[in-house]
């Protein structure tokens, strides 16, 4: 609570901003220390982070909590890679939302920025970040070199999938200015229209997680009621599984019975992070299906053609005094054309 | 109005009555012939998935289809020389039918290959070229607003088939679809049903102005076909080899024919620019962030503006002022082309390129209604049987090359605006040319009569 108090255990303190420096790299570590000592030393330590206004990984503090902490204590000994930055610049009294993907546990280092009217005399906003509905962090923030500028930063080590989901920052201005970070797997497409395929031919269903690489494809049957997983090794003449491009997976079914229609489902994992679904349905039809358009089409031409040659031969049959009339008509029309046939042809290019 | 022309056919062109149904039949198969190879691509990225090929692979289908449907042309015109055109038309439906519907049973690309690309393509040759042969025999004083119409069927096919193939993909999966488009092929076949056959029906008129071929075509009266042989070749009946006996189907002495020479060269050189901008249209308006379905939508303008250019074109042709320097009307035509090519570059917004689809339209719908009429004015309706044979084979490898060529220059530019640039400019040329050689071919042909009418003024006298 007061700087008398902490002075009296000094090694403990230093070796706990020790420990603190190095939570700097990322690692939840110091909030594993934390817990293990005493309140006294949380509020100092708390004390000091202000002064120092660096960042630290803030857990929800209680002591139910102290397994759990261990245990991400000892996975995070492994070296991590440097913290991905996502930033969201806001105008003042709006909300802006940023789309985050992962696909591997990462360490995300998220700030807020806002840009606030030069006639705010305040001396520190405070800002709330909040995961989900709960609160994570409390933070009063000063104003940063740029004149109007005030940001906050939150960073958070995305281990599983506990841990995604919606991140939120507030600045508690006179009306709210908000920053969501969405962090969540990438989502998988698949297909909106069904496959039409038909009985002993076979199919290729296609799903892809975009630019994305998963870890690995799982596809899914319904069976019954039930979700069955397909295992390609157990039935090689009937599904053929490929992954050639991690980002694409092929399922192909080969000889297809009715049975086999109905939908399917293709699951990206994602490592520690869960999983994303997308689904394909699949119609099996018989050959009689579009035989039966295509023989009424069939039937439609025979009709219109033996239509035509009928009424042909009705025409003919209604003339045969008029046609002999008419072809000698023709004979003669023909032999005077064919002394002015020459002349004819030139009256064409008179005639411009 | 002037009469125009080579009234060689023997017999006057009724100019209407049963020949409306006959263009209403040419429309049918010449829309089948030029819009089923477009609306054919809706089934590509499936088959791709079905047979695990890349996209060049596929796309064999088009280009095999197409040179089947051009190259198919002597073929043709040896077919209706001999037969007539309903026979082949009707031949042709079958055969479009039996292709389709073996492509829906295909196990493999290559079988694919045969049964879409080889047989269909055939198919669709034996229905386009008998189609523009037959306006030819019917109509003459109508002609270039019955060819109009005629065209016209293209882009009203490509309307309907294009979403019918999507609606038939949904419900039937592609093997179902190709059942189904079989049957509807089929329709050809009505389609030839209504090409009566007309002609000089009996032989003892046709006799009377010395046509020796007559005499083996006198077995065949329904045929309709004056087929004009080769100058001087077969005078001597007996004197016939195999050569001559060719030339009467096919007549090979179109080469030495001043008005068909200098159309085929004009036209090669146009159709290397002709499609392509169609084809790269839609990436063209997607490479420049517009959204899928405005930039098919610009398809659609340039379909809509299209259909009505056709007729219209063909209504403009006949008229009496127009039809006697038809030529010109035509490369004018072309050369409008080239010149929406060339300004197509400066349209960088929606609005521009839905104008530019607009003029495109426009000129892609007169370009194509005067095709064949301007072929037939030059060489004669009897001689057209066989010249559009040779046309066709001859336009087949430029028509081939074009996109390709167009596609090789976006590659290596990595812009589409020297793609619109040669297509534009090879098409002013090509509209050039045509203008200037026709020109000199009226002049020629003017002096030509003149000299005749000379000589046969002094032979009346005697």
């Amino acid at each position: 609570m007061s700087f008398s108090q902490a002075r009296s255990i000094p090694p403990l303190l230093l070796l706990l901003v020790a420990l603190l420096r190095l939570s700097d790299a990322g690692t939840p570590a110091p909030t594993a220390t934390v817990e293990n000592t005493s309140q006294q030393t949380t509020d100092s330590i708390s004390k000091s982070k202000e002064l120092e206004s660096t960042t630290f990984s803030p857990g929800p503090s209680g002591p139910s909590k102290t397994t759990e902490d261990a245990k991400q204590q000892t996975e995070a000994k492994t070296p991590d890679l440097e913290a991905v930055k996502y930033n969201i610049t806001i105008k003042e009294f709006s909300t802006v939302v940023k789309n985050i993907t992962l696909v591997e546990p990462t360490t995300l280092e998220l700030s807020c920025s806002v840009d606030i009217n030069p006639s705010l005399d305040k001396a520190t906003i405070e800002v709330m970040w909040r995961m989900g509905n709960t609160t994570v962090k409390d933070d009063n923030v000063t104003k940063g070199e740029h004149q109007n500028i005030w940001s906050s930063q939150y960073t958070v080590h995305i281990k599983n999938r506990d841990q995604l989901g919606t991140y939120t920052c507030v600045f508690k201005t006179k009306e709210k200015s908000e920053g969501r970070f969405d962090v969540r797997v990438p989502e998988v497409g698949g297909k909106s229209k069904s496959l039409v395929s038909y009985e002993g031919d076979s199919v290729v269903m296609t799903c892809n997680s975009g630019k994305y690489v998963p870890f690995d494809w799982v596809w899914y049957t319904m069976n019954g009621s039930e979700q069955a997983v397909i295992n390609d090794t157990l039935r090689p003449e009937k599904y053929h599984v490929s992954k050639k491009n991690l980002n694409i997976t092929k399922l192909k079914v080969l000889n297809l019975t009715e049975k086999d229609g109905g939908v399917y489902w293709c699951e990206a994992v994602f490592l520690q992070l869960g999983e994303s679904r997308g689904n394909a349905s699949l119609k099996v039809l018989t050959y009689l299906v579009p035989l039966k358009p295509f023989l009424a089409i069939a039937a439609e031409v025979i009709i219109l053609v033996a239509i035509i040659f009928i009424y042909e031969i009705y025409t003919k049959k209604k003339e045969p005094q008029a046609e002999g009339e008419k072809e000698f008509e023709q004979t003669e029309q023909l032999k005077s054309e064919d002394s002015n046939g020459v002349e004819n042809s030139t009256t064409r290019h008179r005639k411009v | 109005m002037s009469p125009p022309c080579n009234t060689d056919l023997g017999y006057i062109p009724p100019d209407g009555g049963w020949g409306w149904a006959v263009v209403f039949g040419a429309s049918i198969s010449v829309g089948f012939a030029y819009a089923f190879p477009k609306a054919f691509t809706i089934y590509y990225k499936e088959l791709q998935a079905a047979y695990n090929i890349s996209y060049g692979q596929i796309a064999w289908i088009s280009s095999i289809m197409c040179a089947t449907t051009y190259g198919g042309g002597p073929i043709s015109s040896v077919l209706v020389s001999r037969f007539g055109s309903r026979p082949v038309v009707i031949f042709g439906g079958l055969l479009c039918g039996i292709g389709m519907v073996s492509a829906a049973f295909c196990t493999s690309i290559f079988q694919l290959y045969i049964c879409a690309g080889l047989i269909t393509g055939l198919g669709l040759a034996f229905n386009l070229q008998p189609s523009v042969i037959i306006i030819g025999k019917y109509f003459l004083k109508r002609r270039p607003l019955a060819n109009g119409l005629a065209m016209a069927g293209s882009p009203v096919m490509l309307f309907i088939l294009a979403p019918l193939n999507q609606l038939l993909f949904d419900n039937f999966g592609w093997r179902g679809s190709f059942l189904i488009l079989g049957g509807i092929l089929m329709n050809c076949c009505v389609a030839g049903a209504l090409f009566r056959p007309i002609g000089a029906a009996t032989g003892p008129t046709k006799s009377q102005k010395e046509k020796p071929a007559i005499e083996t075509l006198e077995e065949q009266p329904e045929t309709g076909t004056a087929e004009l042989p080769g100058p001087g070749k077969e005078e001597e009946e007996k004197d016939r080899d195999c050569c001559e006996n060719f030339n009467k189907y096919l007549d090979l002495s179109l080469f030495k024919h001043r008005g068909f020479l200098i159309y085929l060269v004009g036209n090669m050189l146009m159709f290397l620019g002709f499609f392509a901008p169609l084809v790269f249209l839609a990436p063209y308006a997607k490479s420049l962030e517009i959204d899928e379905y405005s930039a098919a939508f610009l398809l659609s303008i340039l379909a809509i503006v299209d259909m009505v250019a056709r007729p219209a074109t063909g209504l403009i042709a006949n008229s009496r002022w127009v039809r006697p320097k038809i030529q010109y009307f035509f490369s004018f035509s072309i050369i409008f082309n080239g010149v929406c090519h060339l300004l197509c570059p400066l349209a960088t917004s929606y609005s521009g390129l839905a104008v530019y689809s607009g003029f495109f339209g426009l000129a892609f719908g007169m370009v194509c209604a005067m095709l064949f009429e301007t072929l037939m004015d030059l060489v004669g309706a009897s001689r057209f049987t066989s010249a559009v044979g040779l046309v066709t084979i001859m336009e087949c490898c430029t028509i081939l090359l074009g996109p390709p060529i167009g596609g090789t220059l976006i590659d290596a530019f990595g812009d589409y605006k020297y793609m619109f640039i040669k297509c534009g400019i090879v098409m002013v040329l090509a509209g050039l040319f045509l203008f200037i050689m026709n020109y000199y071919n009226y002049r020629k042909l003017a002096k030509e009569e003149k000299r005749k009418k000379h000589d046969v003024a002094p032979k009346d006298r005697q």
